[in-house]
Order: C-alpha cells, then sequence, then structure tokens
C-alpha cells in the first residue's frame, strides 16, 4: 500500500513544485533541545505559516521566492529571525529558540531583602497580608518584626536587625528618609506606625546588604512605596474601632484627605492594664494626598499630614520604692514628602526628584521637669536612571541627596541643639551577565558637616540561579551611620559609625511555596564608647562620660523561613525561625556583652483561613523569643541574666459583607489569648536592692472595629471567581 | 484503490482551485480572518488556542491597519489563560492579551468591543490571585465595562461579563446563581437581537450565557 501511494506522492510534489510552492518543515525546541508545541513560524510580510505540533514538528506550504525572512516565535522566548533563500520544493528549517528574560525564569537579587508587593510576581508577601496577619495590628513594623532577621524587642516601637538597635533601621517613603516614622516614644510603651499599609503599593523590608541608593542605617532599611493612581474612582472610607473614628474619601482617584480622631480611654477601660494612663493617649490627624499622572509618562505624588497626640503616664520611681512619677508628651508632627517622576524615551530613561520636609515636637515632662525634644529634617533627592537591554532589564542609575536637620532636647534648664547639613552622592548598576546570574554594584559617599568628613562605602550583591525555581543569593557592603544624637550633643569630634554585612542566601520557590534560609555575618567598627566609672543601667538616660569611636561589635548567625499556600485550601502558613549570636562593646558598656536589644532565639508561625462560604478570614500567630540580657548589678557577669522566654499566641478575624454597593468590614483581634505573664526583664534601684519587671502594657488584649467603604462603581470582590 | 486514490487527489485540487477562486472573491485577508474566527467559534473550552493565536498574529503583522487580528488575538490568549494551570504562566499570556488589546484600542479607540474585552481580560487577572487583586485590577474592569455601556449598551457581552461577576461571587457577598439571573436573562435577550456586522467581528459568549441560565435555574 505504502509504496503503491508513493508515485502519488511524488505527483503531488510536482503538481505543487509546479504552482510553485514549496513546503517549509521542520522542528521547534529550546536550547536545551526540549519540543516546544504551539510555537509560531512564519514568513514575514505573509500569511504564510503554521503552529508546531505536539512533536514540535510543523510543516507549511508558502508560494514565496528568493530571499525571505522566517521567524520562530513562542511566549517565553526569544523570536528568532533567520533569513532563507526559498529554493526547490521542500525545504527544512529547525529552530532552537532562547528563554526570553522574564520574572519566571531570570534570577533576582534575594541577599538581605524580603519585599512585599503587588505588581512583582516573584514576592513572598503582599501588602494585604500586612492586614491579614495576626498579631500584626494592621501595623507595618509589628508583620515584619515576624520576619526573619527581625528581633522583637516588647517594650519599644522599631526594627531591630540581626543584634542591631532600632535607631540603625531607618524608615524610607519613595526613597526619602521619614525622620519620625513611629508615634513618639514613650518609655515602654511601644509605639504605632504613622503610616496605614494602605497607602503603599510595595514594602521591602532589608536584613542588611542594601542598595547604595539608601544610607545612614547600620543594619537596615524599611522601603515604602506610595500607591499609583489606579482609577478614576470617587471613594468614601469611614472607620470606627474601639479608639477611635476616622474619615477618609478620594475624588476621582486622584486627591485623597483623611481625618482621625483618637481616644484610648474606652479601650483602656475595658481591659486591664499594667501602666497606670492618667491621661490616656488622645489625639487627631488628618492628610492629604495628590496623585496625578501629569502625562503619559509623569506622575506627581504629593502627601502631607499633621497629627497631634497627648498622653500622660505614671512611671515607677526605681529608688523610691515603686512609687510613680508623672511622664507627660505631647506631640505635633507635620510631615510632607512629594515626587515627581518622569519616564522619557520609551522607558530607557527615569528621571525622580523628591522633596520632603519633617517637623516633630515633643512637649515632655518628667515629673516636674521639662525634657522636650524638637526634630526638623528637609531633604532634597533627585536620581537620573538609564535602563536598557531588550526587556530593560539592566539600569544604571546616579543620584544626590540633600538634607538639613536640626534636632534639640531639653532637659530641665539645659538645652543641646544640633544642625546639620548632610549630603550624599551615589551611583548603582543592576545588570544581567545571563538570564541567570545577576550582578548589583553601587558606591555611595557621604559627607555631614557634624563629622566634617566624608565617607566612601561600596555595596555588591550577586544572584545566580541553581535551578528552575532555586537561587544562590550573595550580598556585601559598607554602611555608614553618623551617632546617635544624644552622644553629638556633648561631643563634636565623633566619627562615622561602620558596619559590614556578608550575607549568603539560598531560596527555593515554588507553585506557591518557598522555601529560604539566609546565613549572615556583620562587623561593627567605630561605635561609640562612653567612660563612666560605674554603668547606669538606664535606658532613658543623657550621656554625660568622655565618648570616642573606640566601640565595636560582632553579629552572625542565620534565619529559615518556610511559607506554604497551597496545601491547604484557601489557607496560609509561614514559619520563620532566627539564630543570632551577637556581642558589642559600646554606648556605656565597661566591657563586650550581648546587647539588651538583641534576643538569640525567634521563632514565629503565622496562620491564616479565608473560608469563601461565610467570607471571613481567621489567623493565628505565635510568637516565641528567647529571654533578653537585662543587668543585674549583683551578677559578676555583665548582662548575664534573661528573664525567661517570651511566649505569646494571637487571634484576628476580619469579615467583608457587601451592602448596596459599598463594602462593610469587621475586624476583631485578641492579643496574648492564653493571657500568659511576659516580662521583657528587670530594672534595678541604684543601691540594687529592689528589682522592678518590665512588662507589656497589658497581658491580654482585645481590639474591634468596623469599616465601611463607599464607591461609586463598588465592585464585587470576586474571590469566588475561580473556576470560569 | 488507485482509481479512489486519483479521484481523491483530482478532487482535492479541484476543491483547492474552488477555494483559491474564493479567495480573490474576497480578498485575502477577510477569507484568512472568516477561516480562523470559525476555527474559534466552534474550538470548545478544551480547545489550545494557540494556533488561532498564531495565525491571527502572522496577520496582523501583514495587516498593520486592522484592529481585529488583535482583538482576537488577546481573545485567544485570554482563552489560553484559563486552561493554564500554572498562575506566574497565565500572567504571561495574560501580558501578551493586554498587549494585543492595548493594540486594537489604539487602532479603534472607544469600541465597546475593546472595552468589554479589556475588562475581561482584568478579571482574568483577578482569577489568579482575588485576595490581592481584586482591588487593583475590579476597578480597570468596572472603568472598562463603564466605558463599554456608554458607547453601546445593548452589546451583549457587556450584560455577560456582569453576570459573571454576580454567579461566580459567593453568596456571603452579595453574589450567587440566583442573583445572576436577571443579569443572565438580559444577556440571553440581548444576545438573540444582536447581529454582528460581518461574520469576522466579535460574536462570542451565547454559550456561556446559555449555560449559566441553564444553572441557575437547576
Amino acid at each position: 500500500m505504502k509504496f503503491q501511494l508513493y508515485p502519488f506522492a511524488l505527483l503531488l510534489l510536482f503538481t505543487q513544485s509546479l504552482q510553485g510552492q514549496t513546503i517549509i518543515s521542520g522542528k521547534v525546541t529550546d536550547r536545551k533541545g526540549d519540543i516546544l508545541v504551539g510555537a509560531s513560524i512564519s514568513i514575514k510580510g505573509s500569511y504564510d505559516g503554521a503552529t508546531s505540533d505536539t512533536l514540535g514538528r510543523y510543516s507549511f506550504r508558502t508560494r514565496k521566492k528568493d530571499s525571505v525572512i522566517v521567524a520562530a516565535s513562542y511566549i517565553g522566548y526569544e523570536t528568532e529571525l533567520r533569513k532563507v533563500l526559498i529554493t526547490g520544493p521542500t525545504m527544512e528549517l529547525h529552530f532552537k529558540l532562547k528563554d526570553a528574560f522574564n520574572e519566571l525564569n531570570a534570577v533576582t537579587i534575594t541577599a538581605g531583602i524580603f519585599e512585599a508587593s503587588d505588581s512583582k510576581r516573584m514576592v513572598m508577601l503582599r501588602p494585604l497580608d500586612i492586614v491579614t496577619t495576626a498579631s500584626g495590628g494592621a501595623d507595618i513594623t509589628a508583620v515584619m518584626q515576624l520576619l526573619p532577621g527581625a528581633n522583637r524587642v516588647g517594650e519599644q516601637e522599631g526594627l531591630f536587625v540581626r543584634g542591631g538597635s532600632a535607631s540603625e533601621t531607618k524608615t524610607v517613603i519613595d526613597g526619602m528618609i521619614v525622620q519620625n516614622p513611629f508615634f513618639s516614644s514613650t518609655p515602654d510603651v511601644p509605639q504605632r506606625g504613622r503610616f496605614t499599609p494602605f497607602m503603599f503599593k510595595g514594602m521591602a523590608f532589608s536584613t542588611g546588604g542594601y542598595s547604595a541608593q539608601y544610607g545612614q542605617a547600620l543594619s537596615s532599611v524599611l522601603l515604602l512605596d506610595t500607591q499609583d493612581k489606579v482609577s478614576d474612582q470617587s471613594s468614601t472610607n469611614v472607620i470606627a474601632h474601639l479608639a477611635g473614628v476616622g474619615v477618609g474619601y478620594t475624588h476621582k482617584g486622584a486627591i485623597s484627605g483623611q481625618l482621625y480622631y483618637s481616644n484610648l480611654a474606652p479601650f483602656l477601660k475595658l481591659i486591664k492594664t499594667n501602666i497606670d494612663f492618667v491621661k490616656p493617649p488622645q489625639g487627631f490627624g488628618s492628610s492629604l494626598t495628590v496623585n496625578q499622572n501629569l502625562s503619559k509618562n509623569s506622575v506627581l505624588k504629593m502627601y502631607a499630614t499633621y497629627a497631634d497626640n497627648d498622653n500622660a503616664l505614671g512611671l515607677p520611681n526605681y529608688d523610691d520604692g515603686g512609687k510613680t512619677y508623672l511622664f507627660s508628651l505631647h506631640n505635633r508632627n507635620f510631615f510632607t514628602n512629594n515626587t515627581y517622576k518622569v519616564v522619557m524615551d520609551e522607558g530607557k530613561w527615569v528621571w525622580q526628584s523628591g522633596f520632603s520636609y519633617s517637623n516633630n515636637v515633643d512637649i515632655i515632662k518628667i515629673g516636674e521637669t521639662p525634657g522636650d525634644r524638637k526634630d526638623e529634617r528637609s531633604q532634597l533627592r533627585s536620581v537620573l536612571k538609564r535602563n536598557w537591554g531588550k526587556n530593560m532589564e539592566n539600569s544604571i542609575l546616579a543620584g544626590v541627596e540633600y538634607h538639613y536637620i536640626v534636632n534639640s532636647n531639653v532637659f530641665g534648664v539645659n538645652e543641646a541643639q544640633l544642625k546639620e547639613n548632610y549630603s550624599a552622592v551615589f551611583a548603582e548598576s543592576e545588570f544581567y551577565l545571563t538570564t541567570k546570574l545577576a550582578v548589583r554594584a553601587g558606591l555611595r559617599g557621604e559627607y555631614t558637616s557634624i563629622i566634617d568628613k566624608p565617607n566612601i562605602s561600596p555595596r555588591v550583591s550577586l544572584a545566580y540561579k541553581t535551578g528552575q525555581y532555586s537561587q544562590v543569593s550573595f550580598a556585601t557592603g559598607q554602611f555608614y551611620q553618623t551617632p546617635e544624637k544624644n552622644y553629638l550633643f556633648i561631643n563634636r569630634n565623633l566619627g562615622y559609625e561602620l558596619a559590614n554585612h556578608f550575607i549568603l542566601n539560598y531560596q527555593v520557590s515554588k507553585n506557591d511555596r518557598t522555601f529560604r534560609v539566609e546565613a549572615f555575618d556583620k562587623e561593627y567598627k567605630n561605635l561609640v564608647r562612653e567612660y563612666q566609672p560605674n554603668f547606669d543601667p538606664n535606658p532613658f538616660r543623657f550621656p554625660t562620660g568622655n565618648t570616642d569611636n573606640s566601640g565595636f561589635g560582632k553579629a552572625y548567625g542565620f534565619d529559615v523561613f518556610f511559607r506554604d499556600k497551597k496545601s491547604i485550601k484557601a489557607g496560609d502558613f509561614w514559619v520563620t525561625y532566627s539564630y543570632l549570636n551577637t556581642k558589642r562593646l559600646f554606648q556605656n558598656y565597661p566591657v563586650e556583652a550581648m546587647p539588651t536589644f538583641a534576643t538569640t532565639h525567634n521563632l514565629s508561625v503565622v496562620y491564616k483561613q479565608f473560608i469563601p462560604k461565610i467570607g471571613t478570614n481567621f489567623g493565628v500567630t505565635y510568637t516565641y523569643t528567647s529571654g533578653r540580657p537585662y543587668y543585674d548589678a549583683a551578677n559578676p557577669v555583665f548582662l548575664g541574666d534573661r528573664p525567661k522566654s517570651f511566649n505569646n499566641v494571637s487571634f484576628a478575624a476580619s469579615h467583608i459583607r457587601p451592602i448596596k454597593g459599598s463594602f462593610l468590614v469587621f475586624f476583631m483581634t485578641v492579643d496574648n489569648v492564653l493571657g500568659r505573664r511576659n516580662e521583657f526583664g528587670f530594672r534595678y534601684s541604684s543601691d540594687g536592692l529592689s528589682r522592678f519587671p518590665v512588662i507589656p502594657v497589658a497581658y491580654r488584649t482585645f481590639f474591634f472595629g468596623i469599616s465601611m467603604n463607599i464607591s461609586r462603581h463598588a465592585e464585587v470582590p470576586k474571590e469566588g471567581k475561580l473556576d470560569i | 484503490m488507485k482509481r479512489i486514490l486519483l479521484f481523491v487527489l483530482i478532487a482535492g485540487f479541484f476543491y483547492n482551485q474552488a477555494s483559491a477562486q474564493n479567495a480573490t472573491d474576497k480578498s485575502e485577508y477577510q477569507q484568512a480572518m472568516e477561516d480562523v474566527v470559525a476555527d474559534i467559534q466552534e474550538a470548545g473550552l478544551e480547545a489550545d488556542f494557540q494556533p488561532f493565536a498564531n495565525v491571527l498574529e502572522r496577520i496582523a503583522a501583514v495587516e498593520k491597519k486592522e484592529w481585529l487580528p488583535q482583538y482576537w488575538g488577546a481573545f485567544c490568549y485570554m482563552m489560553k489563560s484559563f486552561a493554564e494551570p500554572v498562575a506566574e504562566k497565565k500572567d504571561l499570556l495574560l501580558d501578551k492579551a493586554e498587549q494585543l488589546i492595548a493594540a486594537a484600542d489604539t487602532l479603534n479607540p472607544n469600541n465597546d468591543e475593546v472595552e468589554v474585552l479589556k475588562a475581561n481580560i482584568a478579571s482574568s487577572r483577578i482569577v489568579v490571585d482575588p485576595m490581592n487583586r481584586w482591588q487593583r485590577y475590579g476597578a480597570l474592569s468596572a472603568m472598562a465595562i463603564a466605558k463599554a455601556k456608554s458607547i453601546n449598551p445593548a452589546n451583549p457581552r457587556i450584560a455577560l461579563h456582569e453576570a459573571q461577576g454576580v454567579f461566580y461571587t459567593p453568596e456571603a457577598y452579595g453574589g450567587g446563581k440566583i442573583k445572576a439571573l436577571p443579569l443572565i436573562k438580559t444577556a440571553i435577550e440581548q444576545f438573540a437581537a444582536f447581529k454582528p456586522a460581518s461574520a469576522i467581528m466579535p460574536n462570542w459568549g451565547a454559550p456561556v450565557a446559555e449555560y449559566m441560565l441553564a444553572e441557575a435555574q437547576k
């Protein structure tokens, strides 16, 4: 049968060549030789072409003659163009396509960085995670504390990263340092961040080895990127909870205003507190945001906020049997952050400039003594970036920064003031040697008038893709910071403090499951040391001794992170463990010791479950922190004591209900469900005879509230639209 | 045997000639589009839409002023994204769909069909990661649908899209099959009245409406 057909087949070919047609056929594979099904092969400028079949084979006829360009393309691969001279009745053309650069196959630098983003796909967190995590209380920092590399310090706000103090982390909004990211510090009452997570489309928490674009942080930066304008919708938002009420209105997606009033009195009446609030925290806040796309390629973002808060509490006097004295704080904070961004020449050039100004006043009374603090920071920043490559995947940027900072502090009749002119220049390039190997190299130079010396810090990160889903990443660099102002008030001859970071990271991410392990080593140099005849453990003291830059320190350890959003339907689960070993000789420490803000072991387990049937999200978070060092004069080993570990189970639930085109969100949280009596450490009277535990504001707390969003084109959430 | 083969061969030849004749009658563009649109209409949900997308992209590369090859190409990639199980790959396909519908929009601005497809592509983005995406893409989808409505409220695919939104929303969120019924019925009435201007104009979705009606009346 077969050979009978043969002459006819020949005849067929003959006929076709008579008609001037050529059959082009071949096979399409990737570079490794694996067949590609569904690839498109075509002759440019004609309809002629075909699609590769399940064997990667294709075949089509063409009447084209002579020289043509044959194109082979496939999603996720680079299109191959081949110049071909058409001759004869048949031709064979095989294609081996190269992987295109995309987020699926390109390596990303992950050493020392933890990102939450809506727009990038290969990130481990989403901004929504901030509001749905139990024990986070919709506070950005509180959730970041559950991530690897962060230590929890229960009685103080801020991010303590890998053996660093809170002042070693800077919060940055759209590239610019925020002077007062938290509500004003009150002894032993940790404060919330000033910014709601809903303001940001992306957040990145660095655990070290961060980019040369940022400086003045020995340990870490928290990078916050504000939302872009996404729609022209107008909407109104109303929120009411146990501690306050707020209202916001957004006009056509471009201008939005927010107002809130908070008063903790009802909340403090309902729970049992360990602190005597003479005047419950009370305050009001307002903000105005303008977010406008001026043209197709330029964006203007303006943000201004003003807040006024006050409170008073009784603090124990450790030398008077724990009798309390009054501490009162009245804070006024104004902050504005403005950026203008323009994209030119089809994304090849990006220019972003910004201006920010912050003015913070704390009127403080400690007993009868005034202790006012005033901070002012004006900041200018401009960055020009050039992108190149087929997918604009490579970039080089250069930028400048200028800050004018005025800090002043009153204590009794003394007033200290510090004026600083700080400027920085930086350049950085991020490029792909291959899709599997990425490099980021940068250099930052800084100069500040108070030190009157420049510094130059190099930073390098590398990432290499070891498999389809796995990669290793490495980061190193030098990080300078101007010493804390309390030291500069008394000594203007201090120099920069320095930290050198080394970070090695391995990560596997597949199908909504991520495993990540990171090891680090951090060397501190030139830390400020204060010489005192006797150690004074009071954390709120002002330095009085002689100071120099002879301090040093070291921190090393590793952390592990595992997240699984796959195994449990509509469930999400993550575990973090961090191990830290650190010692320092700094501040008024007489010998090298583990600092009081560091913990050896940190564990957190977060579980969230969404139940679509009842439209409710539940979350449980467990945290464990080993005891932090505290000072006991009776112990010959300096800071040799540890309290028992900190354990906490928190619960959160939120329920969404649409009512006539608007949403109602009910939320409630319970912190420390089991009511465990955690202790952060102890403080002693100056004779060392009586001790007082440092404890949370309350052992068990609960909180609830309701939020309503009314928008003109309210869309129903499409969580259920999974199976179309 | 030989005779049969010869007959088939000759018949085939004539058939080719005949269709070639047709092709010259119509225009190569019209014919090619009619063929591929017919293929798309006949293809079931399980079909691989990649070969159609490839044909459409070839046509689009030649006919630089026609919006329909881009439009149908975007439709094919969206359909393909539904069948793709891996979330990241779904997004790559939807990237492509967005790129093509943006091109169609440039060639034929303020068109209700283009807006409806934009809304459908935005909704497909939501499906990839509902919890995190509904806010952004929900707004984009709503905007596109609102624009389509202002251009041509009789377009049955507007009601279809809205019906789907309600149909697949859990009852706890104010959605569900019963709630979707009035919208499904509107869509079906509008589909009955709908006459595409030509064989290659957008004309899809009626079976989806029928399916939803059957489900809602169960």
